[in-house]
């Protein structure tokens, strides 16, 4: 299969960027998309035409959470449930144009040409995305019984791996499903009871000063999320909020 | 630490405000609706009329005036300012414009309710603005206003053929109660003989004027189906934004929504082409 790149170019965080278009051919439908960019790659450097694509990429099984490529007007492509190292090259046809764009959000910097800097997310994490357990021995499975249904629950949402699709889709570049994930895992769960009522308003706080947007409900994060992480989820998130509203103001070491 | 900083109104509070609000103003949609298809009653407007006079004397019913003119207000400026605020979220946008499947109804809900602000200046001048007396329409008054008068009053001869050519239109409600239908100009001249006469504006005459103009009609038309996409999206939204989606019970309120949007809009819409079709 041959196609035609258009991928955007950017020296470091303060240059400016811009679209370079490439030509590659003979690509096996079989090929992921990221392979597909090694190839570009390893003929970029072979000839040496120009400095190698950038792009963040780690397990290459959809795990980790580390790629993530705009590609032709959709976070991580044409297809659903999958993020970009799932992408197979099948799923386009012979001699289309591909049109690779980092993330944009204000909370994600481009660092080089279609890499992002992601490290908001960890800092909401940081803001509360945690339960405060003294370390041990691990404890026996099941100590703490925890019905079915919510444990069902609380790992669909804990399934959110960060890839930042849900901001990149949003319109508002909202990071609403990934704290309302976040949160919502936690809060479905004995151990997140605890810290329940800090831990969203810290979060949530933490994504206001980010500069993340808020939801508008149009579900374009639902639709894009690599894993299917629902809108039930947000809504839990905002269930949430209301809560801690009304359950009054502790400071961290008061009762 | 940001911890203690809730005095800051956060996104979701925004929200929850929003949502709040708009929550309201479908409630009074509902009835605002119901109330209209009094208009259609086959009773010469007589039931309409004596709504109106109630929802435009009732203590309460004026505080509920405010309260729905702030919620309105307040929903509109919230919104705005969230928008404004969630545009400067993506400083680079993307080449490619979006492709991700998503329902339309969010996305449109800020045009449709910008929209619904012009749609409503032209309802308010339409009727609101009458009983403001910012501009002139039909009226309509109590005809024990004339018997209270002072009996020594003299009443000028233009008044008494008002009054008279009024009786003898058949201008009145069915128990005599009301002299109903009276132009600005009539209203005028009763006024000034009858000093303190209480004249309120008479919308359903309003309603049956404005009605009988097939563009303003299409016009209305238009506005029920913009109201129609902003609730379509508010409805369910509201929701989601209280917190209330579930993965069993969602399904529910969408089903809920869709018919709640087309109940409030063909109750509305049913009105003017009644009225323009006289049925």
């Amino acid at each position: 299969m041959n196609f035609t790149l258009h991928i955007w170019r950017q020296e470091n965080a303060k240059a400016k960027g811009h679209f370079e278009t490439y030509k590659v051919s003979d690509i096996s439908s079989d090929c992921s998309f990221l392979e597909m960019l090694d190839i570009l790659n390893e003929k970029l450097i072979n000839d040496h035409i120009a400095h190698p694509v950038c792009f963040d990429n780690d397990c290459r099984e959809g795990i980790c959470g580390m790629c993530g490529l705009y590609i032709n007007g959709r976070p991580h492509g044409n297809d659903d449930g999958v993020t970009t190292c799932q992408l197979h090259m099948r799923k386009f046809n012979d001699g289309d144009e591909i049109w690779i764009e980092p993330w944009r959000a204000k909370a994600f910097p481009v660092i080089r040409d279609l890499v992002v800097d992601r490290s908001a997310f960890d800092k909401i994490i940081q803001a509360g995305g945690y339960i405060s357990v003294t370390t041990g021995g691990v404890p026996d499975a099941n100590t703490i019984a925890i019905p079915k249904r919510f444990a069902d629950m609380a790992m669909d949402a804990a399934e959110c791996i960060g890839c930042g699709a849900c901001v990149a889709a949003c319109k508002n570049a909202s990071a609403m499903l990934f704290v309302g994930a976040k949160v919502a895992h936690l809060a479905m769960l004995p151990q997140g009871q605890v810290e329940a009522n800090e831990r969203v308003k810290k979060m949530v706080c933490r994504m206001d000063e980010l500069g993340f947007g808020s939801c508008t409900n149009t579900y374009a994060c639902e639709a894009e999320c690599p894993k299917q992480i629902k809108r039930q989820n947000i809504a839990r998130l905002n269930r949430e909020w209301i809560k801690q509203l009304f359950a009054g103001n502790h400071k961290p070491n008061e009762l | 630490m940001e911890t203690n900083r809730l005095i800051k109104i956060s996104s979701i509070t925004k929200k929850l405000l929003i949502a709040l609000f708009g929550a309201f103003l479908l409630v009074f949609l509902l009835f605002h609706m119901c109330a209209n298809l009094f208009i259609l009653a086959n009773d010469g407007g007589d039931a309409y009329s004596a709504f109106c006079h109630f929802m435009g004397t009732n203590i309460i019913v004026k505080i509920f005036e405010i309260v729905l003119f702030g919620c309105l207000i307040l929903h509109a400026v919230l919104t705005v300012w969230l928008w404004w605020l969630n545009k400067k979220n993506r400083p680079v946008g993307y080449h490619k414009h979006s492709r991700t499947k998503t329902a339309k109804g969010s996305k449109l809900a800020i045009i449709t309710g910008s929209l619904l602000v012009i749609c409503l200046a032209f309802h308010f001048y339409d009727f609101y603005f009458v009983k403001l007396n910012f501009v002139k329409g039909s009226y309509m008054v109590k005809m024990e206003d004339f018997m209270t008068s002072d009996p020594t009053l003299e009443i000028s001869e233009e008044a008494q053929l008002v009054f008279i050519n009024a009786i003898n239109d058949g201008r009145t409600s069915k128990d005599m109660k009301w002299l109903r239908n009276l132009s600005a100009e009539d209203k005028d001249i009763l006024q000034q003989a009858f000093p303190e006469a209480g004249f309120e504006p008479d919308f359903y005459a309003i309603a049956h004027q404005k009605f009988s103009v097939w563009h303003i009609v299409l016009c209305y038309l238009v506005f029920f189906f913009v109201v129609g996409l902003h609730i379509r999206h508010g409805f369910e939204s509201a929701f989601q934004t209280f917190g209330l989606n579930h993965y069993k019970y969602s399904r529910i309120v969408e089903i809920l929504g869709i018919v709640y949007c087309w109940v409030v809009c063909l109750g509305f819409a049913i009105v003017p082409i009644g009225v323009f079709f006289r049925l």
